[in-house]
């Protein structure tokens, strides 16, 4: 496992082939975090980085869909997925897709965890699934391919991280 | 971006397979032929032929023939565009962080 952490940054760590684990803890109340985390109006204030964004749809329920247009510098930049769970206040599963890279999900598990002093740690861990990764499990026998792409998406992902 | 996903794909592919990952990494070090190759993972020339010809269409390794011998060599596509996307990701998540904890903190107080 690589980690790679500073004073005030977040830790990230790669804790299996496919994933990216941010770990960050704020300095706010686990209720305020998890409202500006699923509240739409106080989403819309952060969750374009700085830029103008558009919330087309969201819908914080299993099962619900969410999509965003943030507008960038570059142009327009779409994101969309499904919510999976939303466990007030602690937890959120939701798929993530690019416009860019459409079909490359990204699977999202959200955890806020009470510190009990005024602060929250949050852990965003993200899954990542390649549709070769979907198909070879959607075929028998091909279990051994999809471990293989996953071990070559961890060399990939501990490069990027040390 | 479509051509860009599918040379994603295919790069995937070439990359699901430890032999294949092993070439490239040997193809690190120095260029070598077909000949080599099979000599050095113990393998039949048809069989090493299409873990390369699998590496060459992904565009991680390119050929060629000089007389009798085929040498291959990295290239001309890098591991760039798989980690690029990874790392897009990564990067626009640890800005959404810094967005989030920017206005948690100007927020601070207010009901």
């Amino acid at each position: 496992m690589n980690t790679k952490s500073t004073k005030h940054k977040p830790v990230v760590t790669t804790p299996s082939e496919r994933e990216i684990r941010i770990e960050r803890i704020f300095d706010a109340p686990r209720e305020r975090v998890w409202k500006a985390m699923t509240d739409a109006t106080l989403l819309a204030q952060w969750w374009g980085r700085g830029n103008k964004l558009e919330i087309e749809r969201y819908e914080p329920k299993r099962g619900g869909h969410w999509r965003m247009v943030e507008h960038t510098p570059e142009g327009p930049q779409g994101f969309e997925g499904r919510f999976r769970e939303v466990t007030p206040p602690e937890r959120v599963v939701q798929t993530f897709e690019w416009d860019g890279m459409p079909g490359h999900v990204v699977i999202e598990t959200m955890t806020l965890e009470d510190l009990g002093d005024g602060r929250t740690k949050l852990v965003n861990v993200s899954l990542f699934h390649t549709p070769e990764e979907r198909d070879g499990m959607l075929h028998s026998g091909m279990a051994d391919g999809v471990e293989q792409s996953y071990a070559a998406l961890d060399e990939v992902l501990h490069k990027l991280a040390s | 971006m479509v051509q860009y996903q599918e040379q994603l794909d295919r790069s995937f592919t070439a990359l699901s397979d430890p032999t294949r990952r092993a070439i490239l990494q040997r193809l690190g070090r120095s260029d070598a032929s077909i000949s080599d190759l099979a000599d050095r993972f113990a393998m039949t020339l048809t069989g090493l032929k299409k873990h390369v010809q699998v590496l060459e269409d992904a565009g991680l390794v390119t050929t060629e023939k000089v007389g009798r011998v085929r040498h291959c060599r990295l290239g001309p596509q890098r591991l760039e565009h798989v980690t690029k996307w990874i790392a897009t990701y990564q990067q626009m998540l640890e800005q959404r962080l810094d967005s989030l904890e920017a206005f948690l903190e100007r927020t601070k107080g207010m009901p």
